[in-house]
């Protein structure tokens, strides 16, 4: 590995960076401005995303372990202060950019076919392509500055592609809904980012947060913050972490802002693997890598217990939700829970190979959904039933029909669970190891944290099962209403059998670790933990038993109660009601932030009419008298001036008209008093 | 005797004159302006021009106002209607201004004839005793001076007339389709 | 005695009378009239300026020329004015106002 990094230079490096980042932006271009309508379009972003993956792979191999490498040319300047645009490229953000392109390959070749009846197609890779341009870019950007326009640009084209199917009105509310929230904690990170460059006075995250960076110089002694170049009240530190924290909580939907990820289901199933499963709202979390050194302890702390809540909230949530994308939504909501609880807890090398490893199972749980979903809207579509084709109680006995769809459901399924010999093993354990240790260091004050996150494996376990069973065995329950049902269902075409086959193989121990039971021999650990002691003690041992063993409990108590019916759970009690209520927070945002907000505006609005449109009014009043009086000014004097001179001009026109008016008479009689007159002005003169 | 027959005349001629201006009948005037000739008629008899006079009656009288006779009833009854009707209204003067013109025009002249003293003329000073008298063969005189001095006038005169009678005649004949 | 000056006031007076006629009526036969009055106002003069040249007859000559000429105007005057009638169907002279085209 070594050798080959030696005969490729920084500048090689960064050029790589560049072309693989960008591909997807030329592969946008190119859709966006040619192949709308065309069904090339869909090939072309593929075609874009398979070089970017090649060339992230290639770097990934050559920077992996080695020195953090940065780049930058001056952007703009602003009187003597200049802005750079780079990359810093480190373990993380190689990981990062190697994994998205990863992911997004198999999901645009699935795309490819799943869409390929879609009136959108082109559009549809339109999108994709600027989603997996702004991630990648997102994630190599040296400057916060660019990384918030990336950050923007992710969460807007999700906004596009959760609002895919616009005509569908829960879809235009959907995409409306993750837009706000993630407004929500855009503010809080550009405030974050505000109150750091004040700080210290760079955009720079490696010069900050790099190793020997400026935030190890800095220092909180008492209520005031200290840095190299400015101190000021520690509370702009809590500010710019509780703002920091709010970008996490909303891109990676975490406890307070995570209710529009179910939600966000509404986007075409592919889409919500690539993007709600694996990567943008990895974001958050790999937001929090970035700035890690930047909190302090009691934020870690806020952190963590957050992680926890959220992680064992969803799990619960999960449990009696039938749509099958929701199920997968809330799941996805709690393992985010677990990687920002890692966070919190300080295990961040098993936070981020968590990070890489759900994105890998839950992208292919995903896409399963996908196939699932696809042929159950076939059999409606074919029987003209009259049914939601997410709703796992419509499911089972699916076994039979889709064999590889099951295998790799089966696989995805274990490393959701985190059973052995699963990448999901590795990084869940590395997790709940570390949160033992973490607790037991801080006195055993916040011992809730492990033992809620164990519960949450095993509700985890519980409900994978439950849907796994639900769908794959079983009977297919629309056949006991409409036995007549005609049935033509595969596993599809090649073009979804390889993402799914490719990914399954990723969810797997061999990719990460060749100890299928030790996380710390894997190299993305080691890798990513160069910084952290490794403590060794009994937990490394009884943690993975006792969870293993109480998962493989669950699951088998699931199986009975959905398997083979031999138990249920009370229907209609407390916990039941308030787990498929989803604990009513959706219900209390609209009845208090959304109410309140209403009224609120309502306020403003009576402020605005009544209070600043008065005063309009009042200055509108005034100027119409002001402007009354110059027109009364221009109307009779400036006018008048010009009238009198024109009148003087008819009357005199007039009155020479009269002369010429074609009368023989008239001349006649001109002519003689003419006449006259001189006669009468000579006889005066004489007399 | 001859002072009382020239106001006579005068007020004949002076009156009917009047009447021509301000009647309101068109045939009326025109038969006013008949005894205006007459009396002037008068008029060059009481300047001892006999002849004259005898010329303006028989030209006048009996040529031009047939004439205008003529004329008025050829140009249509709707015309005469119209004339009659319209006699004293004005649409673009009115009666004052044209009063007011020919009263100024009439103490002008009369300024003038009173300053001009025509009756001081040298040269009527020097005819005073030559002038005709009543009893001159007046006609006589004007016929051989017609014939002598004045032959050029004359002749020219003649045809001047005949040519006049000529476009006259060839002026008011009916046109043939377009000219 | 009859003046030189008396024949020329009444010449004036009706030379005023004629030039009233033309400019004020509103028929084109009227004027003609009106212009006659002027011209035997003018013949007047000439008539009696005419008594004080025995020899020549000037002043009666030209009044007989006069006369003869405003016989030959008169004739062609009331041929065009019958002209315009049958043209303008009017003999008004302010009405008369139109080119023929």
């Amino acid at each position: 590995m070594t050798a080959t990094v030696a005969n490729i230079d920084n500048s090689q490096i960064v050029t790589l960076v560049l072309t693989a980042v960008t591909l997807p932006f030329v592969a946008f271009l190119i859709n966006f401005l040619l192949l709308q309508k065309s069904k090339v379009s869909g090939w072309v972003s593929t075609a874009a995303i398979l070089c970017s993956a090649i060339l992230a792979v290639k770097i990934l191999i050559a920077l992996w372990n080695q020195k953090p490498i940065t780049a930058q040319f001056a952007w703009f300047q602003i009187g003597i202060t200049r802005y750079y645009a780079g990359i810093w490229l480190n373990n993380l953000s190689v990981l990062m950019l190697a994994l998205v392109p990863l992911i997004a390959l198999p999901v645009h070749i699935y795309s490819t076919a799943y869409m390929k009846h879609d009136s959108g197609y082109g559009r549809y890779f339109t999108y994709l392509s600027l989603f997996c341009f702004s991630m990648m870019a997102l994630v190599v950007m040296r400057s916060m500055l660019l990384m918030y326009a990336f950050w923007e640009l992710v969460g807007f084209s999700s906004y596009l592609l959760i609002g895919f199917w616009y005509t569908r009105e829960s879809a235009a509310a959907a995409n409306k809904k993750a837009f706000i929230m993630n407004r929500i904690g855009d503010i809080g990170l550009l405030v974050a980012i505000m109150i750091i460059y004040a700080m210290f006075h760079t955009f720079n995250m490696d010069r900050i947060f790099g190793e020997a960076g400026l935030i190890r110089k800095s220092s909180i002694n008492g209520l005031v913050w200290t840095t190299l170049f400015e101190h000021m009240s520690a509370y702009w530190q809590y500010v710019a972490a509780a703002g920091l924290f709010l970008a996490v909580a909303a891109k990676s939907a975490q406890f307070p802002l995570h209710t529009w990820l179910p939600d966000a289901m509404e986007g075409p199933t592919s889409v919500s693997a690539l993007i709600h499963a694996a990567t943008m709202v990895a974001a958050g979390v790999f937001l929090l890598g970035r700035f890690l050194p930047f909190f302090n302890g009691t934020e870690l702390h806020i952190l963590a217990i957050v992680g926890c809540l959220t992680a064992f909230m969803a799990a619960t949530i999960a449990l009696t939700q039938n749509d099958l994308k929701r199920i997968l939504a809330y799941s996805t909501i709690s393992q985010l829970g677990y990687m920002v609880m890692g966070i919190g807890i300080e295990a961040y090398p098993s936070a981020l190979m968590h990070l890489v490893t759900h994105a890998f199972f839950k992208c292919l749980l995903f896409l399963v959904a996908g196939i699932v979903i696809h042929e159950m809207k076939h059999i409606k579509e074919e029987n003209n039933l009259d049914i939601d084709p997410q709703d796992i109680r419509h499911m089972g006995g699916l076994r039979k029909k889709l064999p590889l769809t099951f295998l790799v459901t089966i696989i995805g399924a274990l490393a959701l669970i985190g059973l052995p010999l699963t990448s999901g093993y590795l990084s869940k354990d590395g997790i709940l190891i570390h949160s033992f240790e973490w607790s037991e260091d801080n006195v055993n004050r916040f011992a809730f944290v492990p033992v809620m996150a164990v519960i949450t494996t095993w509700i985890t376990a519980f409900y994978v099962t439950r849907m796994v069973v639900k769908v794959f065995f079983g009977e297919l329950q629309l056949l006991k209403s409409n036995p007549a049902l005609s049935l033509h269902l595969t596993d599809g075409g090649l073009l979804y059998k390889l993402p799914l086959i490719f990914l399954a193989l990723c969810s797997l121990f061999p990719l990460f670790s060749f100890n299928p039971l030790s996380y710390e021999h894997s190299w993305l650990f080691n890798g990513l933990a160069s910084n952290f002691l490794v403590q060794k003690n009994n937990y490394h041992l009884f943690v993975p038993i006792i969870v293993g063993l109480g998962s493989v409990t669950t699951m088998y108590m699931a199986y009975l109660s959905y398997g083979k019916h031999k138990w249920a759970f009370p229907q209609g009690g407390f916990f039941n009601r308030l787990s498929s209520n989803e604990w009513y927070i959706d219900a209390f945002y609209s009845r208090v932030v959304v109410k309140g907000v209403l009224a609120f505006s309502c306020a403003l609005y009576w402020f605005d009419k009544n209070i600043v449109d008065g005063l309009v009014h009042l200055l509108e009043r005034i100027g119409l008298f002001l402007s009354r009086v110059s027109a009364w000014f221009d109307k009779y004097i400036v006018d008048g001036l010009l009238h009198t001179v024109a009148a003087i001009v008819e009357a005199i026109g007039n009155f020479a008209r009269r002369f010429q008016n074609g009368k023989v008479q008239y001349y006649l009689y001109s002519m003689l008093l003419a006449v006259v007159i001189v006669f009468v002005l000579k006889l005066l003169i004489w007399s | 005797m001859m002072q009382a027959l020239f106001y006579l005349m005068a007020f004949i001629t002076l009156g009917s004159a009047l009447v021509v201006a301000v009647a309101k009948n068109l045939v009326r005037s025109i038969f006013m302006f008949f005894v205006t000739l007459f009396g002037l008629a008068g008029l060059y008899v009481l300047a001892l021009a006999d002849f004259v006079a005898v010329t303006q009656i028989v030209i006048y009288v009996g040529g031009i106002l047939v004439l205008i006779l003529f004329a008025f009833m050829l140009s249509g009854k709707e015309t005469l209607a119209i004339a009659q009707q319209q006699t004293n209204r004005f649409i673009s003067l009115n009666n004052l201004p044209s009063v007011l013109l020919a009263g100024l025009f009439l103490v002008v002249i009369i300024n003038v004839i009173f300053k001009a003293d025509v009756n001081n003329l040298p040269w009527i000073k020097a005819a005073i005793t030559s002038q005709v008298k009543v009893s001159d063969a007046n006609i006589n005189n004007i016929g051989i001076n017609l014939m002598t001095r004045y032959l050029l006038p004359f002749e020219a005169i003649s045809v001047l007339l005949m040519l006049a009678l000529v476009g006259a005649a060839h002026i008011s004949r009916k046109e043939e389709g377009s000219i | 005695m009859i003046t030189l000056t008396d024949f020329m006031l009444v010449s004036a007076a009706l030379f005023c009378l004629g030039l009233f006629v033309v400019v004020s009526k509103k028929n084109a036969i009227q004027v003609l009239i009106g212009i006659e009055l002027m011209l035997n106002a003018a013949i007047l003069n000439l008539v009696a300026f005419g008594k004080y040249d025995r020899v020549n007859n000037g002043g009666q000559m030209f009044a007989l020329f006069a006369i003869i000429l405003a016989a030959a105007t008169t004739a062609v005057a009331l041929a065009i004015i019958l002209n315009v009638y049958r043209q303008y169907k009017t003999i008004d002279p302010d009405k008369i106002n139109r080119l023929k085209d």
